[in-house]
């Protein structure tokens, strides 16, 4: 952070501004970067996701508004901005307003917990992978919130249905986790990270001692995101949209907001608890090699970090949107079945392993 | 037990192939037809509007002998006016074809004993009143016309 910080403070220094603003201003830019990188993420995901499943069953996706469809989203994100509010009749007020904001501040938070790069790491907790867990079932307590606030029993059920899912599908994430924790001896995000570095290429990605866990975190990020195949509680040909029917307008905006930037933020954390986060594939930094070890190398290596853990994250939403085109929906007696009896002994097996392993190949 | 997992492995060897079966879709083209600006390629036997032949000198084949109208599964669609001409051969003075009643079966076309009744490749039929739904005699020699200029520029 010191180097960026050092740069910053030249840039103020060229237009005769005091050290002072800088020293108040730089720990806000990140909050501000990524407020605005969430927001716009999210709107291209949406339409990434449209695409990419038009895509998949040999469609064009959405191609009238703008160049290849791209203000799609900026469109129906206004059509929802002008929309009325609607609050039900014996619906209770003040939940009700705030389901929707509970459901989105906490994915606001945790977006700041991921490392970005190794400079961008601004929210280092020394137990980030578990305040991570924390807050990220925050916004499950919004959807009950949701649920009970619109004075609908579809709507209660729906969010009854959701949070027994997510619920049940934390625990093997949890298992997993700590199975990762054990492995790079460390709970901060930044050092979870670290600890994937090898001398050679991608080989120490943590992928490669626990395939299996990554797999168990994939399908429980399916299942807590509430996506296909696990997508029941919000099953759009058979329930309408669960606890969101009551919502409208704005209220029904920072939902479907929410929901897609937790998609994205749960990607990069997978991303960074297996797939070596910011960390380079190739064992090098490109930046580097092309613009050498000087000024200009090192600062690119910042972006270049950035450009590394969005890959690795947009490969994981693609996976996800796979899986959406390619896999039916489950019943609900299956799916709290395999929670419970496969993925959680599945996770226990995954961290037996990973102890086994870490015990004997790194014991001193 | 083993038998659980064998089946289990079986499971999961469907997924991944199921997987590998979706991705494959990328690689081909959409089949979808961006409408108005695209048309699809219709079928040689695709049944449009009706239009009545003419031959070279502009006079219709039909001779109103009310076979279309007989074969006409929905009553009422076809009317004909029967007409003498001077060298005493019938032609019909008025024809006209309810497209609000038709079914676009293509009887008539099928079971007309002089070829004088066709379909053309028109599909785009909407309009905002009823009425303009009623094909007269004119309207059906125009339709053949316009067709023929179709299938010459094509």
């Amino acid at each position: 952070m010191n180097y960026l910080y050092y740069l910053y403070i030249q840039f103020l220094a060229k237009y005769h501004l005091p050290e002072a603003i800088g020293m108040i201003t730089f720990p806000l830019l990140p909050f501000i970067i990524v407020a605005v990188v969430l927001i716009v993420m999210v709107i291209f995901l949406v339409l990434l996701e449209r695409k990419v499943l038009a895509i998949f069953t040999q469609r064009k996706g959405p191609n009238r508004v703008g160049p290849w469809g791209l203000f799609q989203t900026i469109a129906d994100a206004i059509k929802l901005l002008i929309k009325e509010n609607i609050t039900p009749v014996g619906a209770e007020k003040f939940m009700f307003t705030l389901a929707p904001l509970l459901a989105f501040i906490p994915v606001m938070a945790i977006w700041g917990l991921i490392p970005f790069s190794a400079e961008f790491d601004f929210i280092s907790y020394s137990v980030g992978a578990l305040l991570f867990m924390t807050i990220a079932s925050i916004p499950i307590l919004a959807i009950l919130l949701a649920g009970y606030a619109s004075n609908n029993k579809y709507s209660l059920l729906g969010s009854m249905r959701s949070v027994a899912q997510a619920i049940s599908y934390e625990l093997p994430f949890v298992f997993v986790l700590v199975a990762v924790v054990v492995l790079a001896s460390s709970m901060n995000l930044g050092q979870i990270v670290l600890a994937q570095t090898s001398v050679y290429p991608f080989c120490g990605w943590f992928i490669f001692p626990s395939f299996l866990g990554f797999l168990i975190v994939f399908i429980c990020a399916l299942a807590e995101l509430n996506r296909c195949p696990f997508d029941l509680p919000e099953a759009e040909s058979e329930l309408v949209s669960g606890y969101n029917t009551e919502y409208s307008g704005m209220r029904f905006a920072f939902f479907f907001l929410a929901e897609y930037a937790m998609m994205f933020i749960m990607c990069a954390f997978i991303a960074t608890l297996f797939l070596g986060g910011y960390l380079s594939p190739f064992g090098f930094y490109l930046s580097t090699k092309i613009f050498g070890n000087g000024h200009l190398g090192q600062i690119l290596v910042y972006f270049e970090q950035v450009f590394w853990i969005f890959l690795k994250t947009f490969f994981l939403i693609f996976c996800m949107m796979w899986v959406r085109a390619t896999l039916p929906r489950l019943k609900s007696n299956q799916l709290m079945g395999f929670a419970w009896k496969v993925l959680l002994p599945a996770s226990l097996l995954n961290l037996l392993f990973v102890c086994l392993y870490k015990y004997f190949l790194f014991a001193k | 037990m083993i038998k659980k997992i064998t089946k289990s492995f079986e499971y999961i060897v469907a997924l991944v192939l199921g997987h590998l079966t979706v991705l494959k879709h990328i690689f081909k083209k959409p089949v979808t037809l961006e409408y108005p600006e695209k048309k699809a390629v219709l079928n040689e036997n695709f049944r449009g509007e009706h239009a009545l032949v003419t031959d070279s000198g502009g006079n219709l084949l039909c001779t109103a002998c009310g076979t279309c109208q007989r074969v006409c599964p929905s009553f009422g669609t076809i009317e004909i006016e029967k007409d003498k001409n001077e060298s005493g051969k019938f032609y019909p003075k008025n024809y006209s074809i309810d497209l609000n009643k038709c079914i676009f079966c293509g009887n008539c076309v099928n079971y007309c004993p002089f070829g004088a009744i066709v379909m053309t490749k028109e599909y785009e039929l909407s309009n905002q009143k009823k009425s303009s739904l009623i094909l007269d005699i004119n309207t059906l020699k125009s339709n053949y016309s316009d067709s023929i200029i179709e299938k010459k520029e094509k």
